[in-house]
């Protein structure tokens, strides 16, 4: 008996799809989500950076942005970044476990899971022009260089300009313009 | 009534787990990554950019973007070794659901029966008991309003009448079927409900809806959202319903219509990116026919604080005051519950591969009755004392593939002193789209004063002092996203109880009934559950489940049918639930819902079988909605639990959004 009734409430419900045309409804206050919005932020920067020449060490090189730690793009990032360049640089994704397994990159980010080893990571990434960005409170005063904050539900930016600038990295003033602009970081020795 | 932050703006997750809230997004990932599991399509299909299409935008406008949902990590949606259902605010709002028992009937693993007007008996994997003064006995169930413990010590169990939030503050339900004792809490024997509200942050602005009807006579609901500042966000709301009553057999009255006034607050604070405090808090009253005029009224009031190390470490702190009173005028019995209760949370990586999860909770909670012939306790007015520590390692044995997590909780409670409910859970996950899960736990249901402190009708004397009741439960399920619109799961169980409550013949003269712990019982059973986005704008979402109970007697002094006061379940019950955007923004929703005959026994007639359905047609047109909800459908009237009967009914709903 229930089966029947069951049948009965499907034969409605195909009823109604059979009613139901195919158009879908409008999009309505459309938003982002958050880690897509940063996956574009960081292809962004590329355009929004200018490296120095010996940022490569051949021009045949691609452009590298590391993910150091776990991913939280998914394949999003990649799906931005493909098939664009800076200059006449190939743009990638690539991923670290390690910060000494980084060569050739240009732009690195670097995930909440590293964050207890943000002293050892920025050892390493000292004196060289790598754009870092990442996302824990302490990431700046670390030396990390563009830092995402959520405020309410808009993404905010935070700059360290004076450790760009000691890797010889130009933040062009469009983007300066948009975000928090620090000082110089207590830098721990 | 309302909390939880942006669990949807960022991860959260753990921590959520128990405490309902946070908002850092490099914390933990769980629950965000159930929600994709439970919704895979929800936050991708209507509203949300592209990356292709924010690639486009200028800087300016990048800026600008409203951000929502972090889907971080999708791939590890699947990680968690435990059978939990997340019901979204989308599914809740789509199925016509005016209360919250009635959202709690879209969970596939949850059995959900409509007693009378305001009564409901829900339980999950099994053991919905007699009723008492029309509520259900059930009693295996922890049960959760952001965070805060809402089922009173005096029976075990819930007063649903109780239990109102405004749907729309709801941001989602998470129901774990099965032990959840480890990390939940206390009481979480067969399952874990946890209601999450949205953040004030995510509730800005006015809401303001009516609704009017045959069963739901009319509803009204109120919100306002507002900011101080870009960092401190705080809601208003106010809501009040009018509901029939229901029907004897015989098709008079029941004379059990009810109506219930409440309000309240929420406040969230972001003083810096890794600290966040909410404080909230909500006040009720209202009266019901049972058949004579039971009163009702409460008001709590909850604060929380947590603060983030870093993406794997974090702290959080809870404390919160509840006052529950009710009275019964023709029996003159009342209970006034006041809960004081506080909680700490921390989580820290240990090396490379554990996460450490340890807590401990303090609660108390004075009871107070008014004793009647007809029901009595002895002592009148009891203060007891809840002592909890926890401890919860997560081992991550090969990276990305298994996952093994070991904890116990220690609790003492002033009826059974120190109780160990240990768990371990293996969760393999051999490819991204897949998970094999397995556990072994055991949990307690500590006594309630109704087992340990009641006189009449059933007495307690020191000769049967009621112990705790213990289950051994396995659990063994699979959860899979085999392509990107379907979700499915599969988890079977088989539960080992004992000492379980027994109604005896007292030995010794005069002859009376007493509580005591003489019956075993084992249960198995099988949950299926599943979404599929057929279409972009069709989804679909159900489930099936199978139970089998299996009580026995452990004394020759138990008296027959003393099962029954225990458990009365259905054995097959089926849920479907279909969402569909039509054009011109129209939407058609069904929810069909079967459920096989309950026994009778000594207390409730044989229940038949039944299917029914709900249907939703809705207009919106920019800040406006109008809907039409017909509830229960298929027969003119049901019983579900008990004699009485549940009728077809239909409301109207004009709702607003600015």
């Amino acid at each position: 008996m229930g089966q029947v009734r069951f049948a009965a409430c499907g034969a409605a419900g195909l009823l109604a799809l059979a009613l139901a045309g195919s158009s879908a409804s409008e999009f309505q206050n459309r938003t982002a989500r958050e880690n897509d919005l940063k996956a574009v932020f960081l292809f962004n920067f590329t355009q929004f950076v200018q490296w120095p020449a010996d940022a490569f060490a051949d021009v045949s090189d691609p452009f590298v942005i590391g993910i150091l730690g776990d991913d939280p793009f998914g394949s999003t990032l990649k799906e931005v970044v493909a098939k664009e360049t800076v200059g006449k640089h190939k743009i990638v994704v690539r991923h670290y476990q390690d910060v000494r397994d980084i060569a050739n990159c240009q732009m690195l980010f670097i995930s909440p899971s590293e964050s207890l080893r943000l002293n050892h990571i920025f050892e390493h990434l000292r004196g060289r022009s790598i754009l870092s960005v990442g996302e824990t409170e302490s990431f700046l005063a670390h030396g990390g260089m563009i830092r995402f904050l959520l405020v309410g539900n808009k993404l905010h930016l935070q700059i360290n300009l004076e450790t760009a600038k000691a890797a010889h990295l130009t933040i062009s003033s469009q983007l300066l313009r948009q975000a928090e602009v620090l000082g110089p970081a207590p830098r721990k020795q | 009534m309302n909390s939880n932050a942006a669990i949807r703006t960022e991860g959260e997750a753990r921590k959520s787990v128990r405490f309902g809230s946070r908002r850092d997004p490099r914390t933990s990932l769980i629950l965000i990554v159930l929600l994709t599991l439970a919704v895979p399509t929800y936050a991708e299909t209507n509203e949300n950019y592209q990356a292709s299409e924010l690639k486009k935008l200028s800087l300016e406008q990048l800026f600008e973007m409203q951000v929502t949902t972090v889907s971080k990590k999708p791939e590890k949606l699947s990680e968690t070794a435990s059978a939990i259902q997340v019901i979204t605010a989308e599914d809740i709002e789509r199925s016509g659901a005016s209360s919250l028992p009635e959202a709690l009937r879209l969970a596939p693993n949850l059995q959900v029966a409509q007693v009378n007007s305001h009564d409901w008996a829900i339980t999950a994997r099994g053991f919905n008991a007699a009723p008492l003064s029309n509520n259900s006995l059930a009693d295996k169930l922890l049960v959760m309003i952001d965070g805060r413990s809402v089922y009173t010590p005096l029976f075990g169990g819930v007063f649903w009448d109780v239990q109102n939030v405004l749907l729309e503050d709801i941001d989602h339900i998470e129901v774990i079927s099965g032990p959840g004792a480890t990390l939940w809490g206390d009481n979480a024997i067969n399952g874990v409900i946890n209601v999450v509200t949205k953040s004030a942050r995510d509730t800005q602005g006015l809401y303001v809806a009516g609704a009017g009807g045959s069963f739901l006579q009319d509803f009204g609901g109120l919100r306002y959202g507002g900011s101080v500042n870009s960092n401190f966000f705080f809601r208003l709301y106010g809501q009040r319903f009018d509901r029939e009553h229901t029907d004897l057999p015989n098709g008079d009255s029941a004379e059990d219509a009810w109506d219930m006034t409440q309000g309240g607050f929420r406040a969230d604070y972001y003083p810096s990116d890794d600290n966040t405090m909410t404080l909230q808090g909500d006040f009720y009253g209202g009266d019901e026919g049972t058949p004579t005029v039971t009163l009702v009224d409460g008001q709590n009031v909850l604060g929380r604080w947590t603060h983030v190390f870093s993406y794997e470490s974090d702290l959080s702190v809870q404390a919160y005051y509840d006052r529950t009173w009710r009275n019964l005028p023709g029996a003159s019995f009342s209970d006034n519950l006041k809960t004081y209760d506080i909680d700490l949370q921390h989580r820290f990586p240990l090396g490379e591969r554990q996460s450490i999860v340890w807590g401990a909770g303090y609660r108390l909670m004075r009871d107070e009755v008014n004793n009647t012939a007809a029901l009595s306790f002895a002592p009148e007015n009891r203060n007891l004392q809840l002592f909890n520590i926890f401890l919860q390692d997560e081992i991550t044995v090969i990276d990305e593939r298994l996952k093994l997590t070991l904890g116990s909780k220690l609790e003492h409670n002033d009826y059974s002193g120190f109780e160990v409910q240990p768990s371990a859970r293996l969760a393999w996950t051999p490819t991204t789209r897949q998970t094999v899960w397995a556990a072994v736990s055991r949990a307690v249901r500590s006594p309630a004063r109704f087992d340990a402190d009641e006189v009449t009708p059933f007495i307690t004397t020191p000769q049967h002092e009621f112990d705790s009741e213990k289950v051994i439960a396995y659990e063994l399920g699979y959860r899979a996203r085999p392509f990107d619109k379907l979700t499915f799961s599969l988890a079977g169980y088989f539960n080992h109880y004992y000492d379980l409550r027994s109604v005896d013949l007292n030995a010794a003269p005069p002859p009376a009934l007493v509580f005591a712990n003489d019956q075993k019982a084992n249960t198995w059973g099988v949950e299926v559950s599943g979404n599929f986005q057929a279409t972009s704008w069709w989804r679909w979402r159900g489930g099936y489940d199978y139970l089998h109970e299996d009580i026995s007697a452990t004394s020759a002094a138990v008296v027959p049918g003393s099962d029954t006061f225990e458990a009365i379940d259905p054995r097959h019950q089926f849920l479907i639930q279909s969402m569909m955007d039509l054009p011109a923004h129209f939407q058609f929703d069904l929810v069909g819902r079967y459920a096989e005959a309950l026994q009778a026994t000594a207390l409730t007639p044989r229940v038949p079988s039944y299917f029914t359905f709900d249907a939703r047609l809705a207009w919106q047109f920019k800040n406006w909605e109008l809907a039409v909800v017909g509830q229960n459908l298929y027969d003119n009237q049901h019983p579900e639990f008990g004699a009485l009967q549940i009728p077809r009914s239909v409301y109207g709903k004009v709702t607003c959004r600015f």
